[in-house]
């Protein structure tokens, strides 16, 4: 049971000190209480008070970073087993496959697509994260290559695959100073690997059959000294990933297994289903994901479907304020007002598309709120409108002065007149009346 | 007129001397369900004379028994009736018609049976019940006095000719039986459960002219323990025989077995639609306006005993529209007169507030405020279209028609323009407006023993469940426990549902064993506990549209609210959209919680802790905002010193600031005990 | 020492079973009746078997101009006839359900109402496979065409589509009258779903005749809330109530319209709406829905093979 904020307090020193960088101990108790914040931050902390925090504030799934620089990721500090208790904090990062017995034009290619390779969607670049490198040769010095050749054209977070120790050293000797991702330390070569890990300050995947002994596995290896440890259920089918990442995670969240705490590999080439172990890996409580090459629509899907299930479900994903239009619009097509929350600007942009009139729409900034809740709290107000006509120079795009408000909105419509000085028409509650609307009242 | 009692008690006997007279085999063609009525009573399949005596005899000589034999024997000797009359009517039509009773197309059934006394009161009444979508059956002479009288009669004008005697009208208990089997899962025989079942769902009721004969009356009265109410015309008198006069038969059967007509249109020159809300009406394009400081003006929507309301009723006393000169202004009450079974004096006032919405709905019209400081206006355009002052009654009447159909039975409004009878009903009204303030401030959780819940932020807050009480409104500050109570009323299966406290389990925390059920419940398991008075134990959750935060400030022993406008910092260190990031999304968070601003004025605010003196910071804005209450209060409390110690964001940044003002200014928190 | 992990498993309500479909035997002429929903759990949590195994079911319609072109030109004129179309997506797609829209009732002014009938009754006959027949969106025709799609399906246990809060009474009254079952949508919300529920249950429908649709969004249009409704709905049906507790119908129907899709380069496109329906489809199986929805036959394939990998070949997993 993770400890409340008040609870949280009465262990602090309480004297407001700041030197945790907050300004009061409540608040520094708050951010603990909610995982944001570091123990070790708060410097008098006496030792009774630091081993009751320390296991309670400390997230029940690890923080483990990936690679290095710009496209760098982290993985892990979950909390909670289903999105909507609160929310997945870290998205999975998605790994495209080489091998080693490619040439190194063939690799690069894959290392391209993967650095250029991006979907642009609500305003964000939605990317894939690096690459895995796979030692098939079985030779420590074509894996050496291999890795060079990925460096050599991007720097982008590795996973090295590669089961033999010396083999494992080779590569990190080319990238070990980047941050890659080792993989994977079982019960046999678990002191080997963990050397390594402890050397090059590389993060360490541990596979191991049954959940039993990969919680073995894990406390092993944290006692050799790895530094940051993944875990691999070594998942030869959907159903077998489903079963023991849910396991996992539901004894990791509980805190009941606290060895298996530790974010989840999953490599979706061994299914042969690779689209269906994506979707659900990123469903289901993946943090690295291995894949083959993806084609533009299979990218596009799973990029797509990880933004959607790591939304915090409790805040609305916000569209950026501004003019977007609808098919080709014209100086007298009709403007529609809405609001940034994304669902209300979706769906409104689907009807109005299906209605084949060219129209613009203008989104004002309302904090993610939809139109009722906007209205409601006065976020949606007629003075909001009036300087987003300005601000966005819709009155040098069309001649007409009419904006067309959502029927919710109709309580303001009067207000925005007299401050805006357009017209209003008030449009329909739902969207889907839209296409009517505009036959009836817009022709007109 | 025929006294029933007697009637039927003759009649009995002359059934039974009918039932005697059946021989051979007969059956009903078309249906699954046998002789329906004595099916569903009986659960048997009758085929020959002797099951059907034996049925009868069996039901303790039931008369439904007894006629839908007979029928169905006279129907397989002499063969089905002539046209149009329809005799039994088969399954696959009467599938067609329960499925219309579903789907609301038709809204109940009713009987015409015997010999109406002039033809143009059958049709008058056809005619009505067409209005309404009652599917109308009937049986005997009333057939004949209306195609005599140019009254097309079929299926397909809702008026169904089952046959030429009164004795016919059994059907329309066969209908009845059948669907009870069809759409309401009832057994064949299952007695209890058909009883049951036609009592409450079948909205069924009949109307009987002279002419029925003994044996007949003997089986229409059978209908009334079906809960199916027999309106007389003329001719009976006794048992539970409904006296009415032809022209209040139909209203009278609608109103005995609760069936209301919805009308979405209403008949005014003036659209009428919440798009036209937000439309002001300017200086410019008024014609008239009333109330504003400019003239008199008041609203009041009053509850009234059923014989004080003729729904629908508007009256205008004064000067209508054409007596009025453009651009004036002039006096105008509006009283709204309301009567409903379940309507109770506490709805007044938030029914009362719709008028505000429902004159807004208006194209040409426009509505501020409440109470006798409204301020209405009618615009040039609208009176253009010809809108009367007497339009605005019909608009208020059918807007509360529409929207609150179970609610209320019956709405008249009146609308008063004569200066002087204004101001002598704004006096009166002014003393119900007291009274009202009176009940409703002195409303305490001790006083009812039913909360309500909202769930409705259940959306993004899963497992957030406000629990509003008289004394502590719904944290969002827009829904009290009377608002609560109504939206319960009105929608049952809503976001509002009563909370019954249940035995006491910590008077100062507010924690009750109901609450706590219901909370543990409607949480999906997640919230054990709640105690309604206090912030540091178990405290209720919160969703995310809380009016303010308190929240505790330890170093000084008491509590700060910061409200959702004020976008600074607190002396805590955390700005409201920080504080409401933490605590929301339906967590319980000790020693924090989102709150109304109404909430802060009730004595049960802070009450585990230690009540107001508590309060030691809130933004200048809202502590302006609630002053004039919060001094009375405080005032009352005899502490009303205390408001000047309260700091503010001019007074105190920082937590240093808010410690050395409280000790200038010597708050009484710092002398109370430490929180934790 | 070797120690146990175990899942930890909290459940003690079931998801009702609904069945769809009505063999000759039964009164009808579909090849099977099948049951839908049932179990205790959540798909692979909880330990036990992850219940029923998740059915597909391939949309199609009667007037092919309100549906995506991205189909209509991979399926040709077949799509001109409703039964034609029935036929070949039985024979060629091989779906578990039918799922007939009679888009034709959108048309502005629709009035005919025979043609409608013939046109159920046409699919009907032309396929074999349990259907889902979904009717008008629009409440001043809703009372003739549910009248139509109940009278037509009679005896056949179709399911019928679709029940809105404030747009019920029609589609429960065809269910009641003749025998089918209803889905009963609700904006995303897991209280109004349960609220449209009490609605269906006072009118007279029974509990197992209804099926859930949360309404799901396309991925990248709201996905996401559907997503967490789903898995908020069998969450509280598990927790015990029982007003939630009925199997749930996914179907992403704007993954073809979104402009991901439709704006694909021509190449891709057909990929594009496969890969999008198929990601969405396997995240709301194991969301719980019992029955998912595809339009582009070639999601059929994939999908199969992912459900039958999660649930085993046969289903059911006991």
């Amino acid at each position: 049971m993770a400890l409340k904020a008040l609870d949280i307090y009465k262990l602090l020193p309480k004297k407001n000190c700041k030197e945790c960088g907050e300004p009061t101990c409540l608040t520094f108790a708050m951010k603990l209480a909610a995982g944001k914040a570091d123990i070790e931050k708060c410097p008098y902390l006496d030792e009774e008070a630091r081993r009751i925090l320390g296991a309670s504030t400390k997230p029940p799934i690890q923080l483990v970073k990936i690679g290095v620089g710009e496209r760098s990721f982290a993985v892990g500090d979950e909390f909670v087993q289903f999105r909507h208790e609160k929310t997945f904090n870290h998205q999975p990062g998605i790994l495209v496959a080489v091998s080693d017995l490619w040439p190194d034009d063939r690799i690069q290619d894959v290392v391209r697509e993967v650095r250029d390779g991006v979907l642009v969607r609500i305003g964000t670049d939605l990317r894939l994260d690096g690459i895995a490198i796979r030692c098939e040769s079985g030779s420590a010095e074509e894996f050496s290559r291999a890795v060079a050749a990925v460096e050599a054209k991007a720097d982008l977070p590795e996973v090295l695959m590669a089961a033999d120790p010396v083999v494992m050293e080779a590569g990190l000797s080319v990238c070990g100073a980047f941050r890659p991702l080792i993989y994977a330390a079982t019960h046999e070569n678990y002191q080997g690997m963990c050397a390594l890990a402890r050397k090059f300050g590389c993060p360490l995947t541990i596979r191991a059959e049954s959940l039993e002994s990969m919680a073995e596995l894990s406390a092993l290896a944290a006692k050799e000294g790895a530094p940051a440890l993944l875990i691999d259920p070594s998942a030869a089918t959907l159903s077998d990933y489903v079963k023991k990442a849910t396991a996992i995670r539901q004894n990791a969240v509980s805190k009941t297994v606290p060895d298996l705490g530790y974010p989840i590999f999953f490599d979706t080439t061994v299914t042969g289903m690779q689209d269906a172990a994506l979707a659900l890996g990123v469903d289901k409580y993946a943090s690295v994901l291995v894949c083959d090459r993806l084609s533009i629509p299979s990218r596009n899907a799973l990029l797509t479907l990880r933004q959607n299930i790591y939304t915090d479900p409790q805040k609305p994903i916000q569209m950026n304020p501004g003019i977007y239009r609808v098919g080709e619009p014209v100086r007298d097509s009709p403007v529609f007002l809405s609001v940034n929350f994304s669902l209300t600007y979706f769906t409104l942009q689907g009807y109005l598309e299906a209605s084949g009139v060219p129209c613009y729409m203008l989104v004002v900034d309302t904090e993610g709120y939809s139109v009722l809740t906007a209205v409601a709290g006065g976020k949606l107000n007629e003075t909001l409108v009036a300087e987003s006509i300005k601000k966005t120079g819709l009155e040098s795009e069309v001649d007409h002065r009419t904006l067309i408000i959502p029927g919710y909105a109709a309580p303001l419509s009067g207000k925005i007149e007299d401050e805006s000085g357009w017209k209003v028409l008030v449009g329909p509650r739902d969207a889907a009346g839209v296409a009517e609307f505009l036959e009836k009242e817009w022709k007109k | 007129m025929q006294d029933v009692e007697k009637s039927s008690f003759s009649g009995k006997a002359e059934l039974l001397k009918m039932l005697d007279g059946i021989e051979g085999e007969f059956s009903y063609e078309g249906t699954a369900y046998h002789l329906p009525v004595t099916y569903a009573i009986t659960g048997r399949a009758i085929h020959t004379g002797d099951e059907a005596r034996s049925a009868y005899e069996d039901t303790g000589g039931n008369p439904l028994v007894a006629a839908e034999c007979i029928t169905s024997f006279e129907q397989a000797k002499h063969g089905k009736e002539e046209d149009p009359y329809t005799g039994f009517i088969v399954d696959s039509v009467l599938r067609k018609l329960g499925y219309s009773l579903v789907d609301g197309s038709i809204l109940g059934l009713a009987l015409l049976a015997g010999t109406p006394p002039r033809p143009d009161t059958a049709a008058a009444i056809c005619r009505e019940l067409q209005e309404k979508y009652i599917l109308t059956f009937l049986a005997g002479d009333v057939i004949s006095s209306l195609m005599e009288s140019g009254v097309k009669v079929g299926a397909e004008y809702r008026l169904v000719p089952l046959g030429k005697k009164p004795l016919r009208g059994i059907h329309f208990i066969d209908i009845i039986a059948r669907v009870a089997m069809m759409f309401g899962g009832v057994a064949p025989g299952d007695t209890d459960r058909l009883l049951r079942y036609a009592q409450e769902r079948a909205r069924a009721f009949v109307i009987v002219f002279s002419g029925l004969d003994e044996p007949e009356i003997e089986v229409y009265d059978t209908f009334s323990l079906l809960g199916i109410p027999i309106l007389s015309v003329d001719g009976y008198d006794g048992r539970e025989w409904v006296q009415v006069e032809a022209g209040d038969a139909v209203g009278k059967g609608l109103d005995l077995k609760g069936i209301k007509v919805t009308v979405t249109a209403i008949p005014i020159p003036m659209a009428c639609s919440p798009a036209f809300e937000g439309k002001s009406i300017r200086k410019e394009e008024m014609f008239v306006e009333f109330g504003g400081g400019r003239s008199p003006a008041f609203e009041l929507l009053r509850s009234r005993p059923a014989e004080e309301v003729t729904d629908g009723k508007v009256t205008v006393i004064g000067p209508e529209i054409e007596d009025i000169r453009e651009g004036s202004a002039v006096p105008l009450a509006i009283i709204v007169d309301v009567y409903g079974k379940t309507m109770k004096k506490d709805y007044e006032p938030v029914l009362e507030r719709r008028i505000h919405n429902f004159v807004n709905y208006g194209e040409g019209t426009w509505h501020v405020a409440q109470r006798d400081l409204v301020w209405v206006r009618i615009s040039k355009e609208a009176v253009a279209h010809g809108v009367r002052i007497e339009h605005l009654g019909e608009l208020i009447a059918a807007k509360f028609r529409i929207d609150f159909p179970d609610l209320l039975d019956a709405i008249q409004v009146t609308l008063i323009t004569d200066e002087k009878k204004v101001l002598e009903a704004k006096g009166e009204a002014g003393l119900i407006y007291e009274e009202r303030d009176e009940r409703i401030r002195g409303m305490k959780d001790t006083d009812v023993d039913t909360f309500y819940s909202c769930t409705l932020c259940q959306t993004f807050a899963p497992n957030h469940v406000c629990i509003i009480t008289p004394e502590r409104p719904a944290l969002c500050g827009a829904i009290t426990w009377l608002d609560g109570k109504i939206a319960y009323e009105i929608s049952p299966s809503g976001a509002n549902q009563p909370v019954l406290k249940g035995d006491m389990i910590d008077e100062v925390r507010g924690e009750f064993e109901g609450v706590n059920r219901f909370v543990k419940k409607a949480s999906h398991g997640e919230v054990d506990r709640c105690s309604l008075y206090s912030i540091l134990e178990y405290p209720m959750t919160c969703c995310g549209c809380f009016e303010c935060i308190a929240v505790m400030v330890p170093e000084v022993n008491g509590f700060l609210i910061v409200n959702r406008e004020f976008t600074g910092e607190t002396p805590s260190g955390m700005t409201f959209s920080t504080l409401a990031g933490t605590i929301g999304g339906g967590a319980q968070t000790p020693g924090f919680a989102g709150i109304s601003k109404g909430y802060i004025l009730s004595d049960r605010f802070l009450q585990a802790e230690g009540g107001i003196e508590r309060l030691v910071w809130m933004p200048s804005l809202l502590k302006e905002e609630l002053h004039d209450r919060l001094v009375q209060k405080l005032k009352e409390g005899g502490i009303e010193s205390l408001f000047d110690k309260i700091a503010d964001e001019e007074k105190a940044v920082a937590l240093e600031d808010l410690i050395e003002y409280l000790a200038r200014v010597d708050h009484p928190a710092l002398g109370m005990p430490p929180l934790i | 020492m070797p120690m146990k992990v175990d899942i930890i498993s909290e459940w003690t309500g079931e998801i009702g079973e609904v069945t769809i479909g009505a063999t000759k035997k039964e009164g009808g002429s579909r090849c099977a009746a099948i049951v839908i929903g049932g179990g205790s759990g959540f798909p692979f949590l909880g330990g036990s078997a992850p219940g029923r195994k998740p059915l597909i079911a391939f949309e199609f319609c009667d007037d092919p101009k309100l549906w995506s072109p991205i189909v209509t030109e991979l399926e040709g004129d077949v799509v001109n006839d409703a039964g034609d179309w029935a036929a070949r997506v039985e024979e060629l797609h091989r779906p578990d359900l039918l799922r007939f829209y009679l888009t034709s009732t959108r048309r502005r002014g629709f009035q005919d109402f025979s043609q409608l009938r013939r046109t159920v009754e046409e699919v009907l006959e032309r396929s074999t496979l349990p259907l889902i027949v979904e009717g008008s969106i629009d409440p001043a025709i809703d009372s003739e065409t549910f009248l139509c799609c109940g009278e037509a399906g009679e005896g056949e246990r179709l399911l019928l589509g679709t029940a809105e809060e404030g747009r019920y009474r029609s589609v429960a009254a065809a269910a009641m009258a003749y025998g089918h079952s209803v889905i009963a949508q609700s904006p995303i919300d897991v209280n109004l779903a349960k609220q449209l529920n009490i609605l269906l249950r006072e009118t007279g429908v029974p509990h197992d005749r209804i099926v859930i649709d949360p309404y799901t969004g396309a991925l990248g249009y709201g996905f996401e809330y559907s997503y967490s409704a789903m898995e908020r709905i069998r969450f509280a049906a598990l927790k015990g109530d029982e007003d939630l507790a009925m199997p749930m119908i996914s179907s992403a129907i704007d993954s073809l319209n979104i402009k991901e899709v439709r704006e694909a380069d021509p190449g891709q496109r057909g990929e594009m709406a496969v890969k999008w329906e198929l990601y969405t489809a396997v995240s709301s199986v194991i969301a719980g829905a019992s029955v998912v929805c595809v339009r582009h036959p070639e999601t059929i394939v994939p999908l199969r093979s992912a459900i039958d990998s999660l649930w085993g070949k046969t289903g059911g997993g006991d």
